[in-house]
């Protein structure tokens, strides 16, 4: 029998009052495993967080962490990185891990040692004395998911852990999450950033006004949701006219951004598509051609009914 | 973990210039603006608590018992007592702003028959209470007073027949020649004032306004530390720690250590002060001066913790603070003495840690109190502490749950 999972979410019902905020979820993390849970604002994405660190009694169901049952002192195996900026912004690098490290019930000679580590999985050595205050976007996030590990969790919970960095910094706290995840760590990472979420997760799930539907690997889900299909995105130069707008919705497409992006999941041949366009006179800036990724899925699963969402019948 | 979290509050504290000034120059820097001012204060117009002895009873001393207590610049205390050292007693354990002795018959013009007993502190109550006595027998009792001027005049004319008128006449000239004035002119008067405990009204004025300033500080700089609060909770510091074994608990008992530690820094700079420039002696009574301090200290911070965890925003914390320190420190006698506020007043300002603080810190090194005698005010900081705690306790852990 192998080690038990990081996160087991059973039939988790939790209410705030009388209002029912989440509903019979089902989630399974694996250890070297990461699961991407995606959601508009107002799904049940903190809610859920707030059940799993223990600091939301659920209505129903359970939890386990690192195959223990939530209770008073299994919350040692959660680390949680928050959206926010969750540190001492005038302690230096090494202050704040050895606060944190001391805060997650470590030994002053253990909060060493996992420091030590840490910084390694970080890439955090070369500026540890400087205050967080003066460092940049990328680096207080590196600092904040370190603050986070020092205990060795079983589950690793990023909240955004992405928001307002460049790209060079994205792609550094990536290889970081996938270090992590190479440990053996559990990590339930929310984002809204689902191409992200694509190349990072080896699992995903989509939490829509408290129900959770479909889960899977992101690409087999993909493939289900979208065999032999491509996506077309098409860029216009100005905002379309009323007359394009009837040429493009005929065609099937939908507005992605501000009437000047259109996008259609369609499994025709490009060139019959463009060569329609071509003859009605549109200005194009720019056509893309991709596979079908999570955002469309995400987009699919919220809008049409009998995909999943409707959630357990009573 | 609670050391951990002492060690955060002390960095935060030692890398802020302006925190560091508010918490350690400001104090005592006030308090020595305080009781400059205050030290040669002076009032006219005061609700002062009265305690009343009346050494013979005779039908006019019982007439002058009635007319003190319809007497509206002061209230009589209690029933009227039959010796002097009840109310000196009264006096010195600031039970009463002022004791008023009926030593003899008014027409006895052997001696003074008022004596005004007050604290050095209180000179200006002693001052205004003899002026009322006065006016008081002046205008309710002045058949009292005119046999007390007639036989002041018999002693220096005798009858009134034609020879004593010629003797009068004089006197009067007599009287009018030398710069000394008659013999029978140097009889006391009708008040006299004695001073209870030790006679160094500054040093009375200093003890009281150490105290003063000490717990207006207190409250001060905790409700400011306190409100780090707001910030690590918008932060996501507070969620960290919370999924740790400690809770959130551990912020809130952490930054208690911090916040009564420098508290009592502070009282003590302030009293260093106090010994040094003002001869306060603190160090005779160092014991009961840590105890009233790390009480008070609690106190504050218990309260400080109790209002950041319900408040929602560090400027709405910051408002609420403002209003706290004001409101306790005026009506606790922190500005002013509250033998100089009006009955409802005083009665308000025995629910403030102000009072608490000042009639423990003024007992002990005025009064030269014991234990005993502040233990009703130390249970109270200490009770204050203890619901300001638990109440951020428990909010805190709830404000998790949304």
């Amino acid at each position: 029998m192998g080690s038990p999972a990081a996160l087991e979410v059973r039939d988790l019902s939790a209410c705030y009052g009388n209002r029912e905020i989440l509903r019979r979820i089902n989630i399974r993390i694996e250890r070297g495993e990461i699961f991407g849970l995606f959601g508009q604002n107002g799904a049940g994405k903190t809610t859920l967080i707030r059940a799993i660190c223990g600091r939301l009694k659920p209505r129903a169901g359970t939890i386990a962490i690192g195959g223990q049952a939530i209770r008073a002192g299994v919350s040692r195996q959660i680390g949680l990185v928050p959206q926010e900026i969750a540190l001492y912004p005038h302690l230096t690098i090494l202050e704040n891990l050895q606060v944190f490290g001391r805060l997650s019930g470590l030994s002053a000679a253990a909060t060493k040692d996992a420091i030590g580590e840490v910084i390694k999985h970080t890439a955090l050595t070369d500026r540890l004395r400087e205050r967080v205050e003066v460092l940049s976007g990328g680096w207080k996030r590196r600092v904040n998911i370190a603050a986070s590990i020092l205990h060795r969790p079983a589950l690793l919970i990023l909240d955004e852990p992405m928001v307002g960095v460049d790209i060079e910094a994205r792609i550094t706290l990536q290889n970081v999450i996938l270090k992590l995840r190479d440990s053996g760590v559990g990590i339930l990472l929310i984002t809204h950033d689902l191409q992200q979420a694509e190349t990072l997760c080896t699992q995903v799930g989509f939490l829509h006004k408290g129900v959770i539907g479909p889960q899977g690997a992101p690409r087999a889900l993909l493939d289900l949701a979208f065999d032999g299909q491509h996506e077309i995105i098409i860029e216009t130069q100005l905002p379309v006219s009323a007359t394009d707008e009837a040429v493009l919705r005929g065609r099937g497409f939908s507005a992605v951004e501000g009437g000047q992006c259109w996008s259609v999941i369609s499994n025709k041949p490009l060139h019959e598509i463009t060569e329609h366009l071509e003859q009605s006179g549109m200005a194009t800036k720019e056509i893309r051609f991709r596979k079908p990724g999570l955002d469309s899925l995400f987009l699919r699963l919220a809008d049409q009914p009998g995909t999943g969402f409707e959630g357990p019948r009573p | 973990m609670i050391l951990a979290m002492l060690r955060v509050m002390t960095l935060g504290l030692l890398r802020d210039r302006g925190a560091l000034v508010l918490a350690f120059v400001l104090p005592p820097a006030i308090f020595v603006i305080f009781a400059s001012i205050f030290s040669a204060t002076t009032s006219d117009k005061l609700d002062l608590k009265v305690a009343v002895a009346q050494l013979s009873s005779t039908q006019a001393s019982q007439r002058l018992e009635k007319a003190l207590r319809q007497e509206r610049t002061f209230e009589v205390i209690g029933p009227v007592r039959s010796n002097r050292a009840e109310v000196e007693s009264l006096v010195k354990q600031g039970a009463a702003d002022v004791g008023l002795v009926i030593r003899a018959e008014i027409d006895d013009t052997g001696a003074a028959p008022f004596e005004v007993l007050v604290e050095p502190s209180k000179l200006m109550a002693g001052s205004i209470v003899s002026g009322r006595v006065q006016e008081l027998v002046a205008r309710q009792l002045p058949d009292l007073l005119l046999s007390r001027t007639a036989i002041t005049f018999q002693s220096v004319v005798g009858t009134f027949t034609p020879e004593q008128s010629a003797r009068l006449a004089a006197a009067i000239e007599a009287g009018a020649r030398v710069s000394e004035p008659p013999a029978a002119t140097n009889a006391p008067g009708l008040v006299a004032t004695a001073s209870v405990g030790s006679s160094d009204s500054s040093g009375a004025t200093v003890t009281y306004y150490a105290g003063a300033v000490a717990i207006l500080f207190l409250l001060f700089a905790s409700l400011q530390s306190a409100a780090t609060l707001i910030e690590e909770r918008n932060s996501g510091i507070i969620d960290r720690i919370a999924v740790g074994p400690g809770g959130s608990a551990v912020v809130v008992l952490g930054k208690l250590l911090f916040l009564t530690i420098q508290g009592v820094i502070q009282v003590g700079l302030i009293f260093i002060v106090a010994q040094l420039v003002y001869e306060v002696d603190v160090t005779r009574r160092l014991d009961l001066w840590l105890l009233i301090t790390v009480a008070a200290a609690l106190g504050a911070s218990g309260l400080a913790l109790a209002v950041a965890t319900a408040c929602t925003t560090k400027q709405q914390a910051q408002t609420v603070s403002t209003f706290v320190v004001l409101i306790c420190s005026a009506v606790g006698g922190s500005m002013v003495p509250r033998f100089m506020m009006p009955e409802f007043l005083q009665s308000i300002g025995r629910f403030t840690p102000n009072t608490w603080a000042i009639e423990a810190y003024y007992g002990v090194f005025w009064r030269h109190e014991t234990l005993s005698d502040v233990i009703p005010e130390i249970v109270s900081l200490v009770a204050m502490a203890v619901v300001g705690t638990a109440s951020a306790l428990i909010v805190s852990r709830r404000r998790l749950r949304f």
